[in-house]
């Protein structure tokens, strides 16, 4: 391709985002942004399934996916922009979660569990979860306690606990990590499996999630996912595609926080003048403006080292940077957002509050940003290394 | 004479480097002050002989007439080798000033003489009470005749020591009704009689701004540029470039670098509390590179930079504060030893980064000013 043609390909991509964008902004909109959210609280599930098909239909569960499971077969670039959207408008769909996360480990991982399960997935008819933390915390997918070990009449007993499961009170099924005589394998279980035990505690948000644990929970060999160093890639790159779509959901999030604080400020009154005439108020928002286009930055350098090179050490790099930016600029706003608005921002009965707590689980979700830094550190020295060896 | 901007940008990229790599003296790479005329006057005037001293003139005028992302280029490879800085004020601002405002007589008398080396520009702008507020500034040129008479007092007025001449703002009507109308552009000529310069030594011991007297200073009408009381708007155009090189990361990548060498044979790396902080200033740094990157596409397609590119100087500036200030941290007890320090066989200034980071916020527009200005035109808070 010559260089007009690339910069030609380059607009048409452009432009088929915003188009994406806008489409993606309307109907969230529509559906009822921020008092769907609040509607949604406590609630278990604590998303609807009905928006859920329609974002299927639209075709936004099968963006990532191959053709070959009836996904569009696009890049992680055109994923973001729909999670920008969702997390600016406080959608409590676990797109990024169920999609990009569980059907991730489907996809990269492939065999028959993933033909059988990714077109019915696509489709919105069966919602998946990832369970492979545990009650430690550790963000270390090959840090595994939970085992598999077959027993005597040619099935596989799983045992073990999972923490931090996203919509454990919704999944129709887990994805769960567990040791076998390979390392690490990955298997898919039915939410009613027996021997299956869901403790949920509420997130911030007030979403549900599950402490998932399983005893004896017997499946079949064709239940097994992938195993050994496949299963461990597939599950690396799932989260890391996942890092990078919460990392975006929080660049969306942030620019409405900033919005509706820039709008606030403009309009309170006192002293009988707008609180953001003053100096003080308007070198801090200032401070936050900078903060939000470091945020852009950041996502965008992982959007295109993913594009570039999905599994290499770079695009791992990139990952923690714009989690770790994301995660910690978005609560610096939001609690900056708070003070600026005075009282009224501590009400629950002003949005203000659903952005500070999405802020707080996006941040604490698959890394927050000192753990992102540490990565990013020990991602570092890990090249130097190689490139000194 | 070369078009360079028919020629590839990596082809143009090569043949900046192999000079600079060839030509530049390696003593005075990554100076720690500012350089005298005595000591960059042999690369000031290689770069003359070369016809590489005005990358941004037309060709015209003697210049390479390089378009803005071949003269990014020629930034970067400049930074990449820590080729110190020139002179410059001719070149960056004098000499585009000129091409776009002066006199055929000041363009053919003043032009030729900067690129020989013959006239060194200082820029005569703030004043005692005259800094962020530059528009309040005092110092009255006023018509006698055929000459102006200038009085009052210009000061951090960057290398006056070494210029042969002054383009300077004056009042030159004290009754206009904004402060902003009323002044004027005038080039003066140094060795005038009636100027005092007095360098102002700074806190890192060096004497690189001065304060500049004057005293019944005459200067011919002809030297005015543009129209009288003109001259805020003229000044206020000639911003443009300097705004996306204050926002270069180089300056905080180098000093990351220094911090690195300092840190690693400090044993720093296995401090969980070092290694945080210093992971947090890569980040700054990272994000400051893609920033930075968005703006130079903006200039290389053409286009006009918005008021929002303040935010690179404020990021930039910033962000080598703080790395220079983990530098002093690590560096313990030396981290008040002035000059080179020997950290395991890599010599490190610790303070020079140091002292270099306390102006950097406050020249080019103060950062308070920057924040100022993203707060009105970018977020379009009330006044």
């Amino acid at each position: 391709m010559n260089a007009n043609a690339m910069a030609a390909a380059a607009a048409d991509r452009a432009d088929e985002r915003r188009l994406l964008k806008e489409s993606v902004a309307a109907f969230v909109e529509r559906c009822g942004g921020a008092t769907r959210a609040r509607a949604m609280r406590g609630r278990s599930p604590g998303f609807d399934r009905a928006v859920w098909r329609e974002f299927a239909d639209l075709g936004w569960l099968a963006v990532t996916l191959p053709e070959q499971y009836g996904g569009l077969g696009l890049s992680l670039t055109e994923m973001a922009v729909i999670a920008e959207e969702l997390g600016g408008a406080l959608a409590p769909e676990p797109v990024i979660e169920a999609i990009t996360l569980a059907a991730g480990v489907l996809r990269h991982a492939g065999g028959s569990v993933a033909d059988e399960l990714l077109p019915p997935i696509a489709a919105g008819e069966i919602i998946p979860t990832l369970a492979w933390q545990e009650s430690d915390g550790n963000f270390d997918p090959a840090h595994v306690a939970a085992t598999a070990t077959a027993d005597t009449t040619g099935g596989i007993r799983l045992n073990g606990s999972k923490a931090f499961v996203p919509h454990a009170d919704a999944a129709d099924g887990f994805i769960v990590t567990a040791r076998d005589e390979q390392g690490l394998a990955l298997y898919w279980i039915p939410a009613d499996a027996p021997g299956v035990e869901i403790v949920l505690r509420p997130l911030a948000t007030g979403a549900m999630v599950g402490c998932v644990s399983m005893k004896q929970v017997e499946v079949a060999p064709t239940q097994r996912i992938a195993a050994g160093r496949h299963a461990a890639d597939a599950l690396h790159l799932a989260i890391d595609e996942a890092t990078v779509m919460a990392s975006a959901a929080l660049v969306g999030l942030i620019g409405k926080a900033l919005n509706m604080t820039l709008d606030y400020i403009k309009v309170r009154t006192q002293f009988g003048k707008p609180i953001g005439s003053f100096q003080a108020i308007q070198h801090r928002a200032v401070d936050l403006y900078i903060q939000c286009e470091l945020a852009q930055g950041a996502l965008g350098d992982a959007l295109a080292a993913h594009t570039e090179a999905p599994r290499s050490k770079a695009a791992q790099a990139a990952t923690s940077r714009a989690k770790a930016r994301c995660s910690d600029v978005a609560l610096l706003i939001c609690r900056e957002a708070v003070q600026m608005h005075g009282a009224i921002g501590f009400t629950d009965e002003y949005d203000l509050g659903l952005y500070l707590n999405r802020a707080l689980v996006l941040a604490a979700w698959l890394g927050n940003s000192a753990q992102h830094r540490r990565r990013y550190a020990a991602i570092g020295n890990a090249s130097t290394q190689e490139a000194s060896a | 004479m070369i078009d360079w901007n028919a020629m590839g940008d990596e082809e143009f990229r090569q043949e900046v480097r192999t000079f600079f790599e060839q030509n530049y003296p390696s003593e005075l790479r990554y100076p720690p002050h500012r350089l005298r005329w005595a000591e960059i006057k042999g690369w000031y005037m290689t770069l003359a002989a070369k016809g590489w001293l005005a990358p941004t003139w037309p060709t015209l005028y003697g210049g390479m007439g390089l378009n803005p992302t071949k003269f990014l280029i020629f930034i970067e490879e400049q930074e990449r080798w820590g080729v110190a800085r020139t002179p410059d004020m001719g070149m960056t601002m004098v000499g585009p000033l000129l091409i776009k405002h002066g006199t055929e007589e000041q363009k053919s008398y003043y032009l030729p003489k900067i690129l020989r080396g013959e006239h060194l520009w200082c820029q005569g702008y703030s004043e005692p009470n005259a800094g962020s507020d530059l528009a309040s500034l005092k110092t009255s040129a006023i018509i006698d005749r055929d000459e102006f008479v200038i009085n009052g007092q210009k000061t951090w007025t960057t290398l006056a020591q070494d210029a042969t001449h002054i383009f300077m703002l004056v009042r030159t009507d004290p009754q206009a009704k904004k402060k902003q109308e009323g002044i004027s552009f005038l080039l003066v000529d140094c060795k005038s009689p009636g100027i005092t310069v007095r360098p102002i030594p700074n806190i890192a011991g060096n004497e690189e701004f001065c304060e500049v007297f004057f005293d019944n200073v005459r200067a011919p009408r002809a030297n005015i540029v543009g129209e009288l009381n003109k001259g805020w708007t003229i000044a206020k155009a000639m911003l443009g470039f300097e705004r996306i090189t204050l926002g270069s990361p180089k300056q905080s990548q180098y000093a990351l670098g220094r911090l690195e060498i300092l840190a690693r044979q400090r044993g720093c790396f296995d401090d969980p509390v070092f290694l945080d902080k210093f992971t947090a200033l890569q980040l700054d740094v990272a994000d400051l590179v893609s920033v930075y990157a968005r703006f130079v596409d903006i200039v290389k397609r053409g286009e006009t930079l918005g008021p929002d590119v303040s935010l690179l100087k404020i990021w930039a500036t910033e962000t080598y504060s703080r790395i220079s200030s983990l530098m002093v941290e690590t560096a313990g007890a030396a981290g008040a030893i002035v000059g080179k320090v020997d950290f395991g066989g890599e010599p490190v200034d610790v303070l020079s980064s140091f002292y270099y980071a306390r102006p950097a916020p406050i020249y080019g527009g103060t950062n308070e000013i920057q924040r100022n200005i993203i707060a009105k035109e970018v977020l379009g808070l009330p006044s």
